[in-house]
């Protein structure tokens, strides 16, 4: 599998570690977040038929949190972001 | 008691092999020390960088080389910087020309530099490195696995290189090195 | 005898003659044979015993689609059995044995089985070895295993060395026939970079096998002089003796390329290479296989593909046979009967299915004979050359489930449905089954692959060659047999058998394959299956195209699994990481542990101590008495650094951090996000902005991973850098009421006393004259503790420092098996039991938990399931009977009820000898454990056999005041 990295070009996969779903970047504050939606954030992912948003993480080189969109049906790679851009993108700061 | 002071020993003892025309050599002389970007201070460790060093910030598959002091990107927002000096306080001679312009770590210890070179260098690599190390030009870098070990190549020309791993796995990374060169001549 | 068969002409050197054994016997052949031709040339047919009927087989192919002569290669530790003689390079020296049978080749003793065969058809096993139950073990399995298999594993380790390695190209060509040369000159002029794998030991393909004229010369003329044109291109990598054998995700193929097969001596270089080419796009140009027809025993020794029959004329300059038999379907078949007679070999028949006629049985023993034509005819034969047209080679295409569709003009199966991504097929993988055709196709394909990846140079213009004709009929089985027709070769399957299964309602292709194992063996049918799915489609009354296609997975041919192993194997498995202290450890006396791939000391052996727990009751002994020095340099260490560092550690730590003080260590607990605690470790804080955390050695990686999450994902615009320094720092703690004193010795110009540097305090400083430092007073001993870091080139000079300065204090080394015992003595916990099931709140770490915070996992870790009253919690246990040795996974259970689950008390987590103590101590979970403090329970453990009574104490067995480390 490769990983076309925004910055490095293409990757081995070997390089990379993967965690899941992409919606971890999505952690709601733990000090106003209800039980429910802090366990969803926690527990609860997308199972999709089509494209999947994944965070993968570039251990073996720029150390780099990726979010890469990936077909689960055909594992095309679609696209390949810098996690910290979309998850500035996505409002989230400090 | 006798005065004791500590000596500072090569991880690899100054390891120096030749491969059938191939050589491997640790170079212990080299300092490294990464350099972060501060959020938002880009600018101003690029300037310091120039001022410093004549260097320019490097892209991330390139290094940038001045004199004898080489950087290299190995994050989006860290870079290490490569240059002979001897004694433990690198991390300090670089503070002085940043002042301040960047978070500075001393890597010196924490990496194997090994220096190959020869006329068998591509073929060796082929077995060790997944990069596409024959088409990088000169100055060229990545960073990736080899033989399961975290590693980063320098290309320093046509048939040499800076190989970097973690120094703890200093006899494994020569070891898978070695066998490369073996393997191929 | 000497190379009888051998016949003018062919690619062999006739110069060059190379000696070699065969079933013991001495034989010659030439530089350029394969041991299949070189069989041949010497007279040798029979080669082998069929897999499950022990039939006589010889060599039916001249490529790696040979299913029946299978032989053993090499002796000793190097053999290796189930090698296809016809893909074998010869050498000088080579050494090969047939295989499969008891008893000599010729006379095996396990041919009964044929005289069996009404019994041994397909589903004989499932259906046979049913009852009695019992018997399947003691009996059927034994007997089974004993008859199954074809050659022998040397049972040694294999002494060859392989290696693996990584390409890559703009192009990768399969194939080095017409169509794959073509290409690669194309696509190499236009600029691309190119490699052009094939699996022969010659390019060419069937080029060197058939008397085409490509571009007015010698078809192997023209491959030399393509070959010599790709080599002076720089940006071409021609590699024969090379399989493409896989084509996996994103354009990356597996490749097996045969170094040293071929050679007499390895020189101990790999004898495999197994490549992972990195493509932008490939090209399939593997050419077509050959098939047989079905009659009866077709089988013999002697009966070949008319394909190969011309090989081993054209290429090897080897007569097959004194008076050869044609039978074919196909034009290609009748070119047989052509080249043969140019070489003054007696055609003794064209037998033209397409005509009406048909071979309907052979005779012979041991090879074939003769032939009995349909109309009763024989006619004395002692080959046959048979052709029931060609397969395209589709395999690679199907890798990634594209399945191949039927085409009736090429009677075969050519690729459909989507291919790999990045893929295209020429030549007759693709069904293009004529010369001219080919190479315009594969010229064409190179061009076009140049084009589309935006390479400027001219391709040129395709070679110039005939289309040879072609007009094949879907002929596959002769009618109204007496004798057994096989279908496939490898795995003994005969028609017979198809029928049988389609019968016994296998209508599927996939279920047929299964059932009568057609195609399942290593040349996965090659030569077989079209054969058999058109003997299901006659059966069912359906078309082929309606019957379907099984597919064809990785491997194409089969590789060692040595290959797959490469260098990785004995000590160099894996990398190790080594300490600083290393090389002193190994001076004296160490014993080691792998801790991830650390090695590390566990003890540390005296002369007369007589096992571990001697030297280990020693080490902590003395630690408790006096000082001991153990090597921490594998605990992971993060070096911190920005504006926001102490904000970070605030929401990865569950306990506070903002307000750590400068020159000042903390203990923090990380919780995962549900709530879990899943790592510990201690935090300095160096300056305003500048932090270092230390991880447990077995999370290093995972937390950095973590901490980059938390960094780039959830808060991306907090000023925070990290940069791992566990292998920059040779760290060793010096822990014992004697530490300070003897640190006072080692560091310069520091106020060690307890006011100046009290527990927690951590300092930059130097030691021994002005090597650069750090110390922490942090204590997992409970004693008086200190860890001290110096650059980690300095690491084997300090540990012989401390030790000599030491030696007024008797100062010990102690390993992680000291270590183990000094914190379970104190009440430490670590990795058993922060396990990843386990709460603060269960590890009596619960008032770590801020309130007044969010960090990771704090919201979670507040759920009232995890903050239940009757939960476990963390206690100390020490066993009634204080002799008895406790064992760790004991489950407590309350005196009196049953041993089962529904009454289970919790779990001993971590035992140890306690030399302090002079008993056994542990630590566990028990419900309620902290309210139960003297309370008796019994520590099950059936799977060690041990039943004894505990009493539940305090988890801190030694200094529970905790005096001992402020003091």
């Amino acid at each position: 599998m490769i990983i076309d990295h925004p910055l490095l070009g293409p990757r081995d996969a070997a390089e990379f570690v993967v965690l899941g779903d992409a919606s971890l970047i999505d952690r709601p504050d733990g000090m106003t977040a209800t039980v429910e939606e802090m366990h969803d954030y926690a527990y609860l992912r997308d199972n999709p038929a089509g494209d999947h948003r994944e965070l993968w993480y570039h251990e073996q080189g720029d150390r780099s949190w990726l979010v890469v969109t990936r077909s689960t049906l055909t594992h095309e790679v679609i696209k390949v972001e810098l996690a910290r851009n979309v998850a500035r993108a996505q409002g989230r700061s400090r | 008691m006798d005065e004791i002071t500590l000596e500072a020993a090569p991880v690899l003892g100054g390891a120096n092999l030749e491969i059938s025309g191939n050589r491997i050599v640790e170079r212990d002389d080299l300092a490294i020390v990464s350099i972060a970007t501060p959020l938002d201070g880009q600018d101003a460790l690029a300037e310091a960088l120039r001022n410093g060093w004549s260097l320019d910030v490097p892209d991330p598959t390139r290094s940038t080389l001045s004199g004898e002091v080489r950087a290299i990107r190995t994050s989006p927002d860290q870079m290490l910087l490569i240059f002979p000096h001897a004694t433990p306080d690198a991390e300090a001679t670089v503070q002085d020309r940043l002042a301040g312009t960047g978070y500075t770590t001393d890597q010196t210890d924490s990496w194997i530099v090994l220096e190959v070179a020869g006329p068998d260098t591509l073929s060796a690599m082929e077995r060790v490195c997944p990069l596409d190390v024959p088409s990088f030009e000169i100055g060229g870098t990545g960073r990736t696995v080899m033989e399961h070990m975290g590693a980063m190549a320098i290309r320093t020309g046509d048939d040499s290189f800076l190989l970097l791993s973690a120094s703890s796995s200093a006899v494994s990374f020569l070891h898978a090195v070695e066998t490369s060169y073996r393997n191929v001549t | 005898m000497t190379q009888a068969m051998r016949i003018e002409g062919g690619m062999v050197d006739r110069e060059r003659t190379l000696a070699f054994s065969w079933n013991g016997r001495w034989m010659t052949g030439y530089q350029g044979d394969t041991l299949a031709s070189a069989l041949l040339a010497n007279g040798e047919r029979l080669v082998g015993r069929s897999f499950k009927y022990h039939r006589p087989r010889g060599i039916f192919s001249s490529g790696s689609e040979e299913p029946s002569a299978l032989v053993q290669l090499r002796d000793g530790a190097a053999q290796e059995p189930n090698t296809r003689a016809t893909t074998v390079e010869l050498f000088d020296g080579l050494y090969a044995t047939s295989q499969n049978h008891r008893g000599p080749l010729a006379f095996d003793l396990m041919a009964v089985n044929d005289l069996l065969s009404p019994f041994l058809a397909a589903g004989f096993y499932y259906k046979t070895f049913m009852w009695p139950k019992a018997f399947w073990e003691r009996v059927y399995e034994p007997l089974i295993r004993a008859s199954a298999g074809l050659g022998r594993l040397s049972m040694q380790p294999d002494p060859d060395a392989y290696d693996h390695g990584f390409l890559h190209c703009d192009l990768l060509v399969i194939g080095a026939g017409p169509a794959g040369l073509s290409a690669a000159l194309a696509a190499s002029r236009s600029g691309l970079r190119v490699i052009l794998v094939d699996e022969d030991f010659v390019p060419g393909g069937r080029l060197s096998a058939e008397t085409h004229e490509v571009g007015g010369q010698a078809g192997a003329d023209w491959v030399a002089e393509a070959t010599a044109e790709l080599a002076a291109n720089g940006n071409v990598r021609l590699m024969t003796r090379t399989t493409a054998f896989g084509a996996f995700d994103h354009g990356i193929y597996g490749a097996i390329e045969r170094r040293t097969d071929h050679l007499v001596d390895a020189e101990d270089r790999p004898r495999q290479v197994l490549w992972r080419i990195y493509t932008r796009r490939a090209l399939l140009a593997a050419g077509a296989t050959e098939r047989s027809m079905a009659f009866g025993n077709n089988d013999r020794p002697g009966i070949m593909l008319a394909g190969a029959v011309r090989a081993y004329v054209n290429r090897f300059g080897v007569a097959p046979g004194r008076r050869v038999a044609v039978f074919t379907n196909n034009d290609d078949g009748l070119r047989t009967a052509d080249d043969l007679s140019d070489k003054g070999i007696e055609i003794t028949a064209v037998v033209d299915a397409r005509q009406g006629d048909v071979v309907e049985d052979t005779i012979g023993r041991r090879g074939i004979r003769a032939i009995r034509l349909g109309d009763g005819r024989r006619i004395d034969a002692d080959c046959l050359a048979v052709s029931g047209g060609w397969s395209p080679n589709v395999h690679l295409t199907c890798h990634h489930r594209g399945r191949p569709v039927w085409n009736a003009e090429v009677v075969g199966f050519v690729p459909g449905g989507e291919l790999p991504p990045g893929m295209s097929v020429a030549g007759a993988a693709n069904g293009t089954m004529t010369l001219a055709a080919t190479i315009r196709e594969g010229h064409g394909a190179g061009a076009e692959i140049a084009g589309d990846l935006g390479a400027g140079g001219s391709p040129g213009t395709p070679v110039e060659a005939v289309d040879e004709s072609f007009a094949a009929a879907p002929f596959w089985h002769v009618t109204g047999l007496r004798n057994r027709a096989w279908v496939d070769l490898q795995n003994d399957v005969t028609t017979k058998d198809v029928r049988q299964s389609h019968q016994e309602g296998f209508r599927s292709v996939e279920h047929l394959k299964r059932y009568t194992t057609l195609g399942m063996a290593t040349d996965q049918g090659r030569t077989a299956n079209v054969l058999g799915l058109a003997l299901m489609a006659e059966a069912a009354g359906k078309s082929i195209e309606e019957t379907g296609t099984t597919i064809f997975r990785p491997p194409y041919t089969p590789v060692a699994i040595g290959a797959f192993g490469g260098r990785a194997r004995g000590e160099h498995f894996r990398p190790h990481r080594l300490t600083p202290s290393h090389k002193w450890a190994e001076e004296n006396g160490a014993d080691f542990v792998e801790a991830g791939m650390w090695l590390r000391a566990q003890w540390f052996k005296k002369p007369g101590e007589k096992g571990w727990r001697d030297s280990v009751d020693r080490e902590a002994s003395q630690v408790r008495k006096s000082v001991g020095i153990c090597d921490v340099t594998t605990l992971g260490k993060i070096d911190i650094q920005g504006r926001d560092a102490a904000e970070f550690l605030n929401r990865v730590y569950a306990n506070a951090f903002l307000k750590l003080p400068v020159g000042k260590v903390r203990y923090g607990l990380m919780l995962r996000e549900d709530g879990i605690c899943y790592d510990d470790g201690t935090t300095a804080r160096l300056s305003e902005s500048h932090f270092v955390m230390t991880t447990t050695t077995a999370n290093a990686v995972l937390v950095f991973r973590n901490l980059e999450f938390a960094r780039q994902c959830l808060w991306p615009d907090l000023d925070v850098h990290l940069i791992s320094t566990t292998d920059g720092w040779a760290q060793f703690a010096i822990a014992g009421p004697n530490s300070r004193a003897l640190l006072a010795k080692v560091v310069d110009d520091l106020d060690l006393s307890n006011d100046a540097f009290p527990f927690m305090a951590c300092a930059k400083c130097s030691v021994f004259g002005g090597t650069p430092a750090r110390l922490f007073r942090i204590s997992f001993s409970g004693e008086l503790a200190y860890e001290i870091a110096v650059p980690a080139r300095f690491g084997d000079s300090m540990i012989r420092a401390l030790m000599k300065t030491g030696e007024e204090f008797d100062a010990v080394p102690y390993g992680t098996e000291a270590l183990g015992v000094l914190r379970i003595e104190k009440g430490h916990v670590a990795g058993n039991e922060i396990t990843g099931q386990t709460t603060a709140r269960m590890l009596g770490l619960g008032s770590m938990l801020s309130s007044s915070k969010d960090a990771i996992g704090l919201r979670l870790s507040k759920r009232d399931a995890m903050n239940a009253d009757d939960g476990m919690r963390l206690a100390g246990f020490r066993p009634v009977d204080r002799s008895v040795i406790l064992t760790a996974g004991a489950h407590f259970l309350n005196p009196g009820d049953p041993a089962d689950m529904a009454h289970d008390q919790g779990w001993m987590t971590s035992v140890a000898y306690s030399p302090e103590l002079g008993i056994s101590v542990g630590l566990g979970f028990l419900k309620r454990g902290t309210e139960r403090m003297g309370e008796t329970v019994r520590a099950y453990s059936p799977v060690r056999d041990q039943d004894v009574l505990v009493e539940v104490c305090s988890p801190h067995h030694v200094d529970p005041d905790g005096v001992r480390q402020r003091g």
